[in-house]
């Protein structure tokens, strides 16, 4: 009944290698009319990273899914040791050997990470209650053994993202995963944090366990993967072995077609500031501001990038400059205008438009059609407004331009927006936003969770912009992409500009260790201090 | 007008079908399934009772008591509906109707006008009563962060215990020991045409200029957009708070028109209690609910709630059946929407949990989560 499997310990790990320790064959599984899966297939082997690799909609996450018992495919078999198993929940799927760390952390903020790490796998003492001891003991041991550095006492809500990731970790060494499987698991991660996440795997594979990444950079599949599988359109394509490809190969795979991998960075020509932002404070009125004193120029013709981890502030610059935010003091001009005291619709009327870093819960309105959400911003001004009406054919019309312009796939303008893709969705927000043609465009994040195809078309638009003598401001956790775009990067630590580099100084190096908050050697200091 | 995601085809095929799968349809057919099992259960006919529910409800006479009921629900509807329709929750209704009914009988019992006149500003002054009031509460959200929701509940009870004790005392008809006021002059009385009261005509009035906001306006666009997500319209530079103002005015102003209206029909007076006691407003959130704020929707589930509370009275002579059949009938079909709705929602849930679970999860709160997700009244729009 349960396919509890017989534990192969480090030493015994040598399976032969025609029989693989856990094997997806031919999995099919479909949502309605949608193919999430169609005859992928997944071979793993005991003692190995391995990598899968695809571009969003290619049947990653729910290939994944059917892995750890989550959604029960409708054909093909799951494999373990060379047995046919069936997971009918995670639960089996954890017995079975199974492990996932996912994007979203599923932790319990007001508990302990050793609360969290041996739940519903608890050590009972007398009268079976929870033997907190032994679960401290547990997780003391794991992290230890793994170099998984963790306080068994801390409060998860009390953890940074990169400790939370290691406490999902310990609870799934805590089930005995022998497969660990984890989603996108550097999304969140500064450099550094990468870094001692992949020491960390790679000792989990030295103790002959089964690492699978999820993943779309081709970078870390090249740094720590030893073989990596392909899926595009919910199919298998391409089995290889990481040390006998390249990153161009795998992204010709994934998306089936030649793709420039180089950023091909290419110099704006800055002209007249537009963008000013001076002393900029934003926060609650008494307390730690989120935004402590930034002040930041960008000009006309200039792409002006933002590093930093997640969560220091550059969200709120941005709203706070878009006027979603109050700020506490500080000015932002635009041109020669001051904004003071400016709503976010005078703002836009002065010339600010913004790619907000959400694109479904702030960019869009999913339930609403694609005419719908496309039309925002210009409903009120001729051509769309006619009158005291809104004009439905001119919404159509300007949305089919959009769609067209931006190379956008829909099948029409009437359909709900929330059944595009992530790319196609993104290139909604950024092809209305760029429709205004304002001077100044801020952005946040603009490739989020999009495939490779819509990262190239949107880093193309966003230099177009530029050149068109428009100032652009970009927030993005992707060092590649700042060195693909930005002309100048500042860095943001807790909540201010802890470096102003300018381009020839924006080493990946220099830009790491501001982002952690180390202060840069090299590189002019910061302008808000 | 607006599309949703579950129907993106538009073959009467597969129109049909949507409809087939409409939780609305399904609610109304699983409500009267049940109501024939407790009929069945206490030995009743269902086919019987029911039809004598619908000619009780639309027989040849009986239709313009069901006007008669349905304008006021309809109207409490539309009071509920139009802010609704941005996700505001307007609860305030029974306070606006009432200070829409009192206010116009003040004016009845005050101002001496002409015919045409005299109607024209009891009505407008029950209206801008009632939307006054309900502004407060717009203001106060806007303003001080009161919940609406809250706010525009709890006002009711002062206005409502004002309007009484205006018609206990200064209004009082001395000529009768019950709290109502003096029959108004002829002057102030709803004029009957055609059997049609004329308060069904303003109201239809009413109907089509707030479908035409709805539908065909760029302020109408925006409050749709708002209802489907607000952080999503304010980022696109709209003045949601003005606009929060604006649609509760409107739905204070029609919950007071129909105050107004209901005055000034039979039996021409303000008697305490009248608009509170038939649960106008409460039928009228239902209706608006059913129909998840869209006007024409409240307007037809108004009119269907009406016709089971009329039709129940009809069934009750006919049959030995109890009238209170209608408000379980009313009650399920609400109960099962709000289950279906919710789990709907949850199935949805899940799924984008397991399958297209892409996007990385935003650093402040979303970073940890747990697997308990809760299901708020909001969600009922989505």
């Amino acid at each position: 009944m349960t396919p509890r499997k017989a534990e192969p310990s480090a030493e015994s790990g040598g399976d032969p290698a025609g029989e693989p320790r856990v094997e997806l064959a031919g999995i099919v599984k479909r949502f309605g009319d949608v193919v999430a899966n169609d005859a992928a297939d997944l071979r793993l082997a005991t003692g190995e990273i391995h990598a899968l690799v695809g571009e969003n909609g290619a049947g990653k996450s729910t290939l994944m899914s059917v892995l750890y018992g989550l959604i029960a495919p409708d054909e093909g078999e799951i494999r373990v040791a060379g047995k046919p198993v069936r997971f009918r929940s995670p639960v089996e799927a954890v017995e079975a050997g199974m492990g996932m760390v996912h994007q979203a952390f599923r932790l319990f903020p007001s508990m302990t990470v050793a609360e969290n790490v041996v739940y519903r796998a608890e050590t009972r003492g007398t009268a079976g209650l929870l033997d907190r001891r032994a679960a401290v003991r547990a997780v003391q041991d794991l992290s230890e053994r793994y170099g998984l550095r963790v306080d068994p006492r801390a409060r998860i809500r009390n953890l940074s993202v990169g400790v939370l990731q290691r406490v999902e970790i310990l609870k799934a060494l805590h089930r005995d995963a022998q497969v660990l499987i984890l989603d996108e698991p550097t999304a969140v991660l500064t450099p550094q944090e990468t870094r001692l996440l992949f020491d960390v795997l790679r000792g989990l594979r030295d103790s002959g366990r089964t690492v699978v990444i999820v993943t779309h950079k081709l970078g870390e599949v090249l740094e720590l993967s030893d073989n990596v599988t392909v899926l595009r359109d919910g199919r298998t394509v391409a089995r290889l072995v990481t040390a006998e490809t390249t990153g161009a190969e795998i992204a010709r795979h994934m998306t089936g077609r030649a793709v420039d991998l180089d950023g091909h960075y290419v110099p704006g020509t800055p002209a007249a500031a537009v963008l000013t932002v001076e002393g900029l404070t934003v926060g609650p009125p008494t307390g730690r501001p989120v935004v402590d004193d930034v002040s930041l120029t960008v000009r006309a013709g200039e792409i002006v990038g933002i590093a930093g981890v997640a969560g220091n502030g550059q969200l709120e610059l941005l709203e706070a400059i878009a006027g979603l935010r109050p700020s506490r003091s500080g000015s932002v001009r635009v041109g020669g205008t001051g904004l003071h005291g400016f709503s976010a619709g005078r703002r836009r009327e002065a010339g600010i438009a913004y790619i907000p870093e959400d694109r479904a819960a702030t960019g869009s309105a999913v339930a609403a059609s694609v005419a719908d959400n496309l039309a925002v911003g210009f409903h009120r001004r001729s051509p769309l407004r006619r009158g005291w009406r809104l004009d439905r054919s001119a919404v159509r019309d300007h949305a089919r331009r959009i769609i067209e312009h931006f190379d956008i796939k829909v099948s029409t303008p009437a359909v709900a927006a929330g059944t595009l893709s992530g790319g196609n969705l993104q290139k909604l927000v950024v092809g209305r936003e760029m429709a205004h043609d304002a001077p100044v465009l801020l952005v946040d994040q603009p490739t989020r969770g999009v495939d490779i195809g819509a990262i190239e078309n949107i880093h193309g638009r966003l230099r177009a912009y530029r050149d068109a003598g428009h100032a652009v401001l970009l927030a993005s956790a992707e060092l590649s992409e700042l060195m693909a775009l930005a002309d100048r990067v500042l860095v943001m630590f807790g909540g201010r500009v802890v470096a102003d580099l300018d381009r020839a100084d924006a080493t990946e190096e220099n830009v790491g260790l501001a982002m952690a908050g180390i202060p840069a050697s090299t590189g002019a200091p910061g302008t808000g201090s | 007008m607006t599309t949703t995601p579950t129907a993106p085809a538009a073959t009467p095929a597969a129109r049909a079908r949507a409809l087939l799968r409409s939780p609305i349809l399904l609610s109304i057919l699983g409500a009267l399934l049940l109501g024939s099992v407790m009929l069945l259960g206490a030995g009743g006919n269902p086919i019987e009772a029911y039809a004598a529910m619908v000619d009780g409800a639309f027989g040849s006479t009986q239709w313009r008591n069901t006007l008669i009921v349905a304008v006021p629900v309809v109207g409490m509807a539309l009071a509920v509906a139009v802010p609704l329709r941005a996700g505001v929750v307007n609860l305030g209704g029974e306070g606006q109707i009432v200070l829409g009914g009192i206010t116009a009988a003040v004016v009845a019992a005050t101002v001496d006008l002409p015919m045409p006149l005299s109607l024209v500003a009891a009505l407008s002054a029950g209206a801008l009563a009632g939307g006054l009031l309900g502004t407060i509460p717009a203001v106060l959200e806007n303003r001080l962060g009161v919940p609406l929701l809250v706010s525009s509940l709890l006002l009711s009870y002062p206005v409502v215990a004002l309007a009484s004790y205006v018609v206990r005392f200064p209004l009082r008809d001395p000529g009768t020991g019950l709290p109502q006021s003096r029959v108004f002059e002829e002057a102030y009385r709803m004029p009957v045409l055609f059997g049609i009261g004329l308060s069904a005509v303003v109201l239809a009035v009413v109907i089509a200029l707030v479908v035409q906001v709805d539908s065909r306006t760029p302020f109408g666009y925006e409050v749709r957009l708002t209802g489907h997500n607000r952080r999503f319209t304010e980022y696109a530079g709209v003045d949601v708070p003005r606009m929060v103002t604006r649609l509760m005015f409107t739905g204070g102003g029609i919950a007071g028109l129909i105050g107004a209206m209901v005055v000034t029909s039979v039996p021409y007076r303000y008697i305490d209690g009248a608009l509170v006691v038939p649960g106008y407003t409460w039928t009228g959130l239902l209706a608006a609910l059913l129909a998840r704020a869209n006007p024409l929707g409240a307007v037809a589930a108004g009119v269907f709630f009406a016709a089971l509370q009329v039709g129940g009275f009809g069934m009750e002579r006919e049959t030995e059946v109890p009238r209170e059949l209608s408000s379980i009938l009313q009650a399920t079909v609400i109960v099962i929407l709000a289950a279906t709705v919710a789990a709907t929602a949850r199935r949805a849930r899940t799924r984008k949990d397991t399958a297209v679970s892409e996007r990385p999860s935003s650093p402040e709160g979303g970073a940890v989560r747990t697997r308990t997700g809760t299901t708020s009244a909001g969600e009922v729009d989505s």
